[in-house]
């Protein structure tokens, strides 16, 4: 009856949005976030273990934990927002997305502790602010900065990939990729762009057999009858058709009165396509590479002069190819002058695994290698590449900065001592804050050691220790023998 | 899952990944005991039900699990493997995921003690790495113009299929062609598609050939020429038939009479481009497959059936280039370009009845290009295909002889030899490691005691009876199923390269592996 309608509430949200308030949105928010933490934990360190991704029939393995948390669907906000995390600090460094996502997590489910001791979420953000600042104040003062000797700054290098490779699938074989990885952006030579580093997965082999190719390698074939290997090639890149021209004029037709003029038609489309390879040749070249098809007329036309003719040359990577070869890509051939032809050394056809590749060597643009993975399951070798691909954006953000600082848990406590310190001379709540950032900070290293199989709590309480000295630099060496070496920025 | 009486390590909470680690090894288990009874010369064959009804029998371990229809991720981890065993070695695809079975089930025992995955992974890495050696150690050596342990190596492949009673035929045919199509002081790898398998329905195995040149199962389009001698043979790409623009045309005519002349250019322009053909000196002639129009009008194949020309149509795109290698001729994309340059020369081209169809040979080919084909025959469908990939694993292991120039003993031999002389190297070793190694040792000797029990032999016995041989030093000694008894199986001409060997044991590591990092199944939307 009318009076019951007046007492329901009034709903204003269209059926199937909802609302949540206060206590309840905080807390959805804390178990979103600490479920997503808790689920990759597992991952982080070198004992990290690997996670199934299923799709459909396509399986993953891996270790990485953007790649992980970008395949999996959360429906809780919080969640969300910790996805969004690891993909930038995947974007911006390449490593670390693990790291960040558990500390996030960890901080979370400090701060609902703290909420449930009655502390207004605004003391804890501006104790945290505070606490940042002292962290990364003390992180600074810790790191060191090599790059002025070339020697030590290379040695650093192999460590940092070392670190990196630690906790993928690599591990085993992380001596030999890291040296890989090493070359592969000294060839860079500063720059950040790993657009000239290309990786090409054949299945087959194992992963020591992979290596790292000078000249760059293209899945493609040269067409029939063309010479199989040219030196001081100038190449010409383009993105037209070759097969017949037509109107793009959907129902256009020609009507004649007799056979011999359609054979007259004929005979003018092939003079057509006769005269566009009279044009390409003009520009003097050896090697046509193209984007789309080359039909046989054509083909053979090419191949009478002697010119390599390449087609369907990598869709997507055309301009990588362009950018290697130092050439522009062309559409319209009238004006040889203006346009700029590519060059290298040499081209020829080799044969890995039961393909044949074309191999470019001594490139217009030095910087460019080919880094060619073997494997023994596609699995295997997607998540090579992935590795390889952290292990290259990390090298190459060192180059361009260069401090470096500790891992294996050490600048985690570092930074902690720096913060508890902070806390005890601080008055107020802001202080509880600080001392439940410093205890999230150290749950880094505890976890590393649980996934090792130790016992965390004595490990950390001894590297807490051991840092009070303020002189030594502690961490936790599960592998033994290694230096473990880490990027400031993550 | 059965709740096993875990020592309850202290600290730890490892329910949810011990879970996921049972399940995934428990999955490869059942992958790799289904495959086990094809293992041997006498393994059995699977007869597998296609989804739209097509069966297929096969010996053959990668196209075994490729048929089937695995759901769990950790078993399609192991079908990959088969494959990339494949495209490596070619052979032993049924032996590296027995293998990988076998050590995933070592590796369990060794989890349920407590050790941790990684410890173990490195461990198996490193007895992998010594395996390596040891059977490197072991092989012997051989030249590529020694025929013989060519043969012997082909022989062992075939044995274990359904052809193998052919196996005195298919053999040497197999060693022939591969020898014919390489360059035996310079190769270090053989491209497989210079030797072309061609199949076609009837007959029995026993009338397969090979031919030093081409085969054709095309249809010849002038059926009554049958037989061209000193044939010079034209790869055209372009089409005889009337022409036709790219766009629409359409030929409008006001007039009756106009219609004759239509007919008689038609006739005029096909005329004319037969006569170049003939004028070039061309008797045999290939056209290429057009998506364009007709490829060959009835008209033409009047012309050229008059003009003596033998024409076979239809032939493929990636064909072109094999058929060039093979006759050396070079494709015509034009009329204009129809030189007798262009054309490639053969002593003979005849077409010869079979079952239900001719096919077309063409032999004799004036410059011996480096290509061969092989010619099989089958009574039915089943067998004609596992005939096919019966020769593709021979010419594979014949191409890895090519590619290490080095074979082992069969018959069990190797394994055993590598399972002692690693169960030595463990004790050398202190803590986990020792044990691990000496896990993976066990692990190996599941292959001589599958190879036992396929031949109907007691596994226990026999294989206890070939660890004392082995320890008496005799490393040859393997497992002759035909006598049921241990003998030197290298006497018995048992042999295979030592690539598929080697490649068996890396793959199956490197894959088992990362099987045991894997500690979470997740369901991911999109990847």
């Amino acid at each position: 009856m009318a009076a019951d309608a007046r007492l329901q509430p009034v709903s204003i949200f269209k059926s199937g949005a909802g609302e949540e308030k206060a206590e309840t949105a905080r807390t959805s928010s804390f178990v979103g976030a600490i479920a997503i933490g808790d689920l990759v934990k597992s991952t982080l360190g070198p004992k990290g273990m690997d996670k199934i991704l299923v799709s459909g029939s396509s399986v993953t393995v891996t270790n990485d934990g953007a790649t992980i948390l970008k395949s999996i669907g959360v429906d809780n906000p919080a969640a969300k927002l910790l996805v969004e995390i690891s993909k930038v600090q995947d974007d911006e460094v390449g490593d670390g997305t693990t790291s960040v996502t558990v500390f996030a997590a960890e901080l979370l489910r400090e701060a609902e502790q703290l909420i449930a001791q009655k502390i207004h979420p605004q003391t804890i953000i501006a104790g945290w602010r505070k606490a940042v600042v002292v962290a990364r104040d003390a992180l600074t003062a810790a790191a060191s900065d090599n790059s002025a000797d070339s020697e030590k700054f290379g040695q650093d290098l192999l460590n940092i990939a070392q670190t990196t490779l630690s906790s993928k699938i690599l591990h085993q074989h992380r001596d030999f990729f890291s040296q890989l990885a090493v070359n592969a952006v000294m060839r860079l030579k500063g720059s950040t762009s790993l657009e000239a580093i290309k990786v090409l997965k054949k299945l087959g082999g194992s992963l020591s057999e992979s290596y790292l190719d000078e000249g760059f390698l293209l899945e493609k074939k040269i067409g029939v009858n063309q010479p199989k290997r040219v030196e001081n090639a100038r190449i010409l890149i383009a993105n037209t058709p070759m097969d017949t021209d037509k109107i793009k004029v959907f129902g256009s037709r020609v009507r004649v009165d007799s056979t011999a003029k359609v054979a007259e038609l004929e005979q003018a489309e092939k003079e057509k396509m006769k005269r566009k390879v009279e044009k390409i040749l003009s520009h003097d070249i050896n090697v046509f590479i193209n984007r789309q098809l080359i039909y046989n007329y054509p083909e053979q036309l090419f191949a009478d002069r002697g010119v390599m003719a390449i087609e369907h040359a990598d869709f997507e990577g055309i301009e990588r190819l362009a950018l290697v070869l130092g050439g522009e890509i062309v559409s319209t051939f009238d004006h040889p002058e203006l346009v700029k032809l590519g060059k290298c050394d040499l081209i020829e056809e080799v044969m890995i695994a039961e393909d044949k590749l074309l191999r470019f060597s001594g490139v217009a643009l030095g910087e460019a290698c080919t880094v060619v993975l073997r494997g023994a399951t596609q699995q295997i070798l997607d998540e090579a590449e992935r590795s390889l691909h952290d292990a290259l954006c990390v090298l190459s953000q060192t180059v361009r900065e260069s401090r470096i600082v500790y891992g294996g848990g050490c600048s985690e406590v570092l930074m902690a001592n720096a913060v508890r310190q902070l806390a005890t001379k601080t008055p107020g709540k802001e202080s509880v804050a600080m001392e439940a950032f410093a205890r999230a900070l150290c749950q880094l290293p505890a976890i590393i050691a649980d996934n090792a199989g130790y016992d965390s709590a004595e490990l950390v309480a001894q590297l807490r220790a051991a840092h009070m000295d303020q002189t030594s630099f502690a961490g936790l060496g599960t592998v033994t023998h290694i230096q473990v070496i880490e990027l400031l920025m993550s | 899952m059965e709740n096993k009486a875990r020592p309850k390590k202290a600290f730890q909470n490892r329910e949810k990944p011990t879970a996921c680690r049972e399940s995934n090894i428990a999955a490869a288990k059942a992958v790799a005991d289904a495959i086990r009874t094809s293992l041997g010369p006498k393994g059995m064959d699977k007869m597998i039900q296609g989804s739209g009804g097509d069966v297929t029998i096969t010996n053959d371990g990668a196209t075994i699990l490729k048929e089937m229809q695995v759901l769990h991720p950790a078993a399609k981890m192991l079908v990959e493997l088969s494959k990339a065993q494949d495209i490596e070695a070619g052979d032993g695809t049924t032996t590296v995921v027995v293998l990988a079975g076998s050590l995933l089930n070592g590796a369990q025992k060794l989890l349920d003690k407590g050790v941790h995955p990684t410890t173990i992974s490195e461990s198996f890495q490193q007895a992998a790495a010594k395996a390596v050696e040891i059977l490197s150690d072991m092989a012997t050596s051989v030249e590529l113009t020694d025929r013989e342990s060519l043969l012997k190596s082909a022989t062992t492949a075939l044995n274990s299929k359904v052809v193998s009673q052919f196996s005195p035929l298919l053999a040497p045919m197999c060693v022939d062609a591969i020898l014919k199509v390489i360059d035996p002081d310079r190769s270090t790898n053989v491209d497989l598609r210079d030797v072309k398998v061609v199949k076609k329905l009837g007959g029995t195995v026993e009338d397969t050939a090979m031919v030093e040149g081409l085969v054709f199962t095309q249809k010849v389009a002038t059926p009554t020429i049958t037989r061209v001698e000193k044939a010079h043979i034209g790869l055209i790409q372009f089409q005889l038939s009337p022409p036709k623009t790219d766009m629409e045309n359409q030929v409008v005519i006001s007039d009756y009479t106009q219609m004759d002349r239509i007919v008689q250019q038609e006739r005029q322009y096909i005329l004319e481009l037969c006569k170049a053909i003939k004028k070039a000196g061309c008797n045999v002639l290939l056209v290429q497959k057009s998506i364009l129009r007709d490829a060959l009008s009835d008209l033409a194949v009047h012309f050229l059936t008059k003009l003596k020309i033998l024409t076979i149509k239809d032939v493929e795109r990636d064909e072109i280039e094999f058929i060039c290698k093979s006759v050396g001729c070079k494709p015509i994309a034009s009329v204009d370009h129809f030189t007798p340059e262009m054309l490639g020369h053969a002593e003979l081209v005849e077409t010869a009845a079979t079952g239900d169809g001719k096919v077309v040979k063409i032999t004799g080919p004036a410059t011996p290009g480096r290509t061969v084909t092989l010619l099989v025959r089958g009574s039915n469908k089943l067998v004609l295909e596992e005939a096919e990939r019966s020769i593709h694993d021979a010419l594979c292991v014949i191409r890895c002889l090519v590619k290490k120039r080095a074979v082992i003993a069969g018959g069990g031999a190797p394994e055993i030899e590598v399972s002692q002389k690693l169960m030595e190297y463990a004790h050398t070793l202190t803590g986990m490691e020792s044990y691990c190694v000496r896990a993976f040792a066990e692990a190996l000797e599941v292959i001589p005691c599958t190879l036992a029990e396929n031949a109907g032999l007691s596994p226990i016995s026999t294989v206890t009876e070939l660890r004392n041989r082995h320890a008496k030093g005799e490393k040859t000694a393997g497992i002759n199923v035909r006598k049921g008894t241990i003998t030197n199986i290298l006497e018995e001409n048992v042999v295979q390269p030592l690539l598929v060997s080697t490649s068996a044991f890396e793959l199956a590591t490197e894959t088992v592996r990362s099987i045991l990092k894997i500690d979470d199944i997740l369901n991911a939307q999109r990847v």
